[in-house]
This record gives C-alpha cells, structure tokens and sequence, in this order.
C-alpha cells in the first residue's frame, strides 16, 4: 500500500469501468456540490469572506517561521510537548516512541490526512502495538485495507452491500443490512475500544499560533473521544494548518463547514489547548503536538506555487471537478485526491514521481472558482507541468518537439502551409469515422484517439469558404 | 534528532521566504484591535435583539434534529426534566456544577427523584449512564450551535459519553453569531493561561453518512440531544 508511483492513466481506466464506483461519485458529489452551493449563496459576502480567508492564509505562510516558534511557544506554555518531524519516518518514529513511553497497548484514531500521509498505522502494527480507525468510514476502509477516496466522505466508494459483508466476514458477526444497524454495530464495537485505549491520535483542522490551540471538526464525535478519554492525546498536524489568531477561527470555521459539506456548523466543533488542567476533572494526562514538515517547506521557495499550502482541506474542489467526478479518489495514486491531489501530490513527493497529475485536468477552473481560499487551480498546474517538462520524466520526447517544431515551420510558410492542408484532407481519408471525425489513428497519434475523437480536417478552410460565401456568414 | 529537525525546518522554510518579508514585524496584526469595547458594542446588539435570538436560535436547533424544550422558571424546568426522566426510564446521572445548577439545586432534585449521580472521573461508569445535563457557557443563535468550556466543574465527559445530552440555555447566553463569540472570548481572555483544555461547540446529535450518504444519529457522541431554553 505504500507509495511508490502515481499511475494516474492506468488507474483512471479501472475507475471509468467501475459501474458502482461512478454511481457513488455521482451521488456524492451531487450530493456535497447542491449544499455548497446554497450554504454560499446564504452568506451575503461570501466571495469576501474567501478573499478574506486568503489574505489570512497568505499572511500566515509568509510568516511561517515565526508563527510555528509562537505555537510551540504557546503549546508548551499550557502544558504540552511540541515534536518536530522533518519526514514521515521521523513522524512515526516520534509517535510510537511517545507510546513506547507511556506503555501504550492501544491506539485509537481519529480522521486524519496527515495520519494517512505517513502511513502511521503500519508503524503501530509493526511496533505491535494495535491501532484502530474511529471515524466511520475510516473503520470501514481499515477493515478492507484500503485507502479513502474522498476527503469528507472516505468509504464512498463501497455500497452498503459491501460493508455488511465486510463487517460480517471480519466482525464475524451476521449480516446487516440497513446503515443505521451497521452504524450500530460500530458504535458498540467502538465505544470499548475507546474505554480500553492508552492513546489518542487525531490530527487538526487548524492550528492557533497566538493561544496554541488545536481546533478539530466533526461530525460523529470519534474525534471529542479520542481526545478527552485516553491518558496521552498526540496531534499531528502539518505546518500549513497554522492560522495567527484565536478570532481569525470564526471566518475559517465559517468557510470550512459551509464548503465542505454545507452545514452552517460541523456538529462538534473541539478547541484543545494543552492536556487537562490540574484541576480538571478528566481529559488526557498528556498532550503531544507533532508537526509534519514532510516536503511542505519545500513549497514555499516557489513563489507560484506557494499557495497550495493555503488549502483547508474542505474537500469543494473535488466534488467540482469534472476529472475527479470521473475518476475517483483512488486515480491520484496518494492521501490526497481531486484538484488538491493533482497540486500537493507532486510537490510533496516529488514531480518526477507523479508527473501525470499536473495533466489530470481539463483547466476548466471550477476548482478555483470554489475554493475557500481561492487557490488560483490553473495557474499552480501549469506551472507545474512546466516543471513536469523541464525534469525530462514529463511528456514531451524527442517526437513531440520535432514535430511542434515542423508545425511552426509549416505555419510560418503560406504556401507550404496550404499544401500541407490539402494533402492531410486527401491522407487522412483513411481514418475518418462514420461522425466525420477520426477515432482511430496508428502510434503515435492512437494515444489521443484512444481515449477521444479528433477533430477532421475540413476540405475547405476558412478562408475559402468565406471567400465564396462573400463573407456572409450561414 | 528532533531538535536538529526543529531547525533545519526553520531554515528551509526561511530560504524559501527571502525576499517574501513584506509583513516583517507585522506578525499578528490587529493584535492592537480593542476587544473590551467591541465586546460591549456586541453586547447591547444582542440585547436589542433578544426575543428574536431566542426565536432563531430555537429555529435552528430543530434543523439539527434537536429537541428543544421551552420553560418559563427554574419550576418548570424541574418538571420538564422530571417528564423527560419519566418517558425515557432514566436511571442514573452526571451534572456540571456550574453557579447556576447549583442555585437551581438540579443535583439535589433528581437524587430525591431516585436517580444515581455519576461522576465523570469513572470513564466506564459515565459512559454506562443514562443522561448528561450541562448549562452552556455560550449559545450561537444563527447556527443553533451549543458552546461549553471545560473547567473544574464542567467536565468534558459529561455532553460527550452518556446516550442523551441535555444542555440549559439562558438568554443572557446568547450571541448572535460566530464572529460575536470570538469578539467576547477575547476580550475575556486576559491572559493565555487562562485559556480552557477544552471547549466545545455542539450542533445536533452525534451524526454520520458516512454509509452511502444515508444520515444517521449517534455514532459515536450522543444519541439524542435536548436543549432547554429558559
Ligand atoms: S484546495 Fe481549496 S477547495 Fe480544495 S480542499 Fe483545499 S481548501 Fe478546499
């Protein structure tokens, strides 16, 4: 399951053939897309609430250093520890030895990307300690061993059918077939797990450099488990998450649930600052902050590009995405899926390891346009499939810049160029379909018409034709 | 190693930003924003608008499939909790012992009416209970959203394990919306230390769709959730 390289065309292949996989996306993103869209248009200002988002984002990446050194500052003021991991091996070292310590037999967690990005819970099971998924979906999908595919809503990919028989084969249990009987059986199977665990991991939605505080969103209640009912609670929360000051969280708590699944509020709303006091009454002995560089600060050294680290993980643009709406979560091959998949994958992991997810849209912008924070879609992917090209690895071989070149040549030339254009009528008889386009042409051209039509060369070009017709247009 | 980590963090992420530095020095701007009298501009807002909160708010709790129950007095609110202990069969208890739900004398009540308190120390025997009864600190009127802070007598287990939350809303604790909260919040906050382990915001019962999008209640936090407005 680990990651080794994107395989974006293969995979999206499987995806587009998967008849209860493109009913799903279907459902889901209809679904998430109509509440987004009324839970916007019943904000007046809404488009300035993103902008104002933006700014707030694009103050605190641009002062990162000093934002990260007043959390750790703030976090350690109230009582906990602030780890710093410079890559995914560093981070689970730090988390499994923080369990070592306090004699952790077992782990509960609660939904996060960045859990997933340094695939934690191989760790755990490899140190022997167990470890289990609490959000709903997650368990799901840690009971199948397989990945999310969609950021709010993970097991969507599988049909109810699917989890009754998985929760039967694994639980040993009957067969149950209606959700709320499943979602029953989880709960009761959870709730022990919670009462018997030693640690709590859970990630954050935000990070509060001027009160160290970590804020959670939620819609089950896993997460106020996790939190609240072990002895030692770790947070590991990537270095984006940061936000400057307690009162910017009412815009993004205000953006996040709207976006992400249009509620007005997520149900549980958790703001954690440091373990329980001495005089609480519960709530976990320890608090733990690790936080995930993992390729982050790399990002910031380009300045076209830096924005993708604004993201809040609200999950808008994939549902917006025409790609994504066709392919699903698992095409991008990683965590993260969907318009922010295509961005964040190559930069974290290296161009060279994903250099097809730059191309994994059609720049229609629906992403940008959603975007609680505005991230400008079109622009971060161009840039990065420049940087797809310029690293070799990308698309473009000896062939495509023969023949880009040979193209310039021939529209350089009038006379050549006319030529040229009556001859490929003629050549291109051949090929062309009974809808008048070609749907089949030999290598190299067959990697286009594999996938899509391409469009016949006219008999008469433009010109000719507005030359007979004496410029009237019909 | 996490130390050496810590800094070669910091220095990538300064190299990436030379020549960035537009906001030198202007690292938590608006810190100079005067909370107390923004919070005492919010607060007459809200009085001004005070039935019409409680109508919104109430509005909104029923969108979040919570049932809300309208009292008049602290007699009324003994009643209804009596008839809901009554209906429901409940047996057994935990309490916040905030100012207020000690001078109502709640506790003293529902023992006399035959219920077991439990205390949120014994995590197995709070989340084998039957009701959690907490008086919110806050109440946001445009979400319908609940806001506890946990402190010496407001456990965190409290709205959180047993299978019904019953929370009591006065109207001196509503604000109008999200923006209002954060404004007073601040202006409380004298100093960083005294800031709460934990606050909360509820919305509704515990909910998931995580199964084909169907909306189910009570995965995880409470099943039901009542709110009894004052
Ligand atoms: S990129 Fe924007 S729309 Fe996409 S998940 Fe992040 S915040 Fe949401």
């Amino acid at each position: 399951m680990g990651f080794e390289e994107v395989r974006f065309e293969q995979d999206s292949e499987k995806a587009i053939h998967n008849k209860p996989l493109q009913k799903a996306l279907v459902n889901v993103t209809n679904r998430f897309r109509t509440a987004r869209n009324k839970a916007s248009e019943d904000v007046p200002n809404w488009d300035n609430l993103r902008a104002a988002a933006r700014e707030i984002k694009k103050e605190t990446i641009e002062n990162l250093d000093k934002y990260l050194l007043m959390l750790e500052e703030r976090v350690k003021r109230a009582g906990g520890k602030v780890h710093w991991a410079k890559d995914a091996e560093e981070a689970s070292q730090i988390i499994v030895n923080i369990a070592r310590e306090g004699n952790v037999k077992s782990v509960v967690k609660s939904k996060s990307m960045a859990t997933e990005e340094i695939e934690l819970n191989n760790s755990f099971e490899d140190a022997g300690i167990k470890v289990i998924e609490t959000d709903l979906g997650e368990y799901i999908i840690q009971l199948a061993g397989e990945r999310p595919s969609h950021i709010i809503a993970p097991a969507i990919h599988k049909t109810k059918e699917d989890i009754s028989k998985l929760f039967s084969a694994k639980l040993g249990i009957p067969r149950y077939d209606k959700p709320e009987e499943l979602t029953k059986v989880a709960r009761e199977i959870l709730r022990s797990e919670f009462l018997n665990a030693d640690m709590g991991v859970s990630g954050a939605n935000f990070a509060v450099a001027e009160t160290g505080t970590i804020v959670i969103v939620e819609n089950e209640g896993n997460a106020r488990l996790t939190t609240t009912v072990p002895k030692i609670h770790v947070a590991l929360v990537g270095i984006e998450k940061l936000i400057p000051r307690y009162e910017d969280l009412s815009l993004f708590l205000t953006v996040l649930a709207r976006s992400a699944t249009g509620q007005k509020s997520s149900t549980y709303v958790s703001f954690i600052t440091g373990p329980k006091r001495s005089t609480d009454i519960d709530g976990p002995e320890e608090f733990h902050l690790v936080l995930l560089d993992n390729g982050r600060s790399k990002i910031l050294a380009s300045e076209e590009t830096r924005e993708s680290l604004y993201c809040i993980r609200c999950g808008a643009c994939l549902n917006n995405c025409p790609v994504y709406r066709k392919v699903g979560g698992h095409s991008y091959g990683w965590v993260y899926s969907g318009p922010i998949g295509a961005i964040i994958t190559p930069q974290l992991m290296g161009i060279d390891k994903a250099p097809e997810l730059p191309f994994a849209s059609s720049l229609c912008g629906a992403c940008k346009d959603v975007c609680p924070v505005k991230i400008d879609f079109p622009k971060v992917l161009l840039e990065l499939r420049k940087n797809v090209v310029e690293s070799k690895k990308g698309s473009t071989g000896i062939g495509e810049r023969f023949g880009i070149r040979l193209w310039r040549f021939t529209v350089e030339h009038e006379s050549i160029y006319k030529i040229t254009n009556k001859l490929s009528y003629y050549f291109q008889l051949p090929w062309k379909g009974r809808n008048g386009k070609l749907n089949s042409l030999p290598y190299p051209f067959s990697r286009w018409t594999d996938q899509r039509d391409f469009p016949a060369v006219a008999k008469k070009t433009f010109r000719e034709r507005w030359k007979n017709n004496k410029g009237e247009t019909g | 190693m996490s130390n050496n980590s810590r800094e070669e963090i910091l220095h990538t992420i300064r190299k990436g930003l030379e020549g960035v530095g537009k906001n030198e020095g202007k690292v938590l701007a608006d810190a100079n924003r005067n909370f107390h009298s923004e919070a005492e501009e919010v607060h007459k807002r809200i009085d001004e608008s005070q039935s019409a909160l409680i109508t919104q708010f109430a509005g909104e709790l029923k969108e979040v499939n919570t049932n809300v129950i309208e009292t008049g007095s602290k007699n009324e609110i003994k009643k209804s909790l009596l008839g809901l202990i009554k209906e429901k069969e409940l047996k057994s208890f935990s309490i916040w012992e905030s100012q207020f739900l000690k001078e109502i004398n709640l506790k003293q009540e529902l023992k006399d009416a035959g219920l077991k308190l439990v205390t949120a120390k014994n995590k197995n025997r709070i989340a084998n209970s039957d009701i959690g009864i907490t008086e919110v600190d806050y109440a946001i009127a445009d979400t319908g959203t609940l806001v506890l802070l946990t402190d010496k007598n407001q456990p965190r287990s409290v709205s959180l394990l047993p299978p019904i939350h019953l929370a009591i809303v006065r109207p001196e604790n509503l604000v109008r919306n999200i923006g209002d909260l954060f404004v007073i919040l601040k202006s409380r906050l004298e100093n960083i230390e005294d800031i709460t382990s934990c606050m909360t915001f509820i919305t509704g019962p515990s909910r998931t769709a995580d199964i084909e999008l169907s909306l189910t209640l009570g995965v995880h936090g409470p099943k039901e959730l009542f709110v009894l407005t004052l």
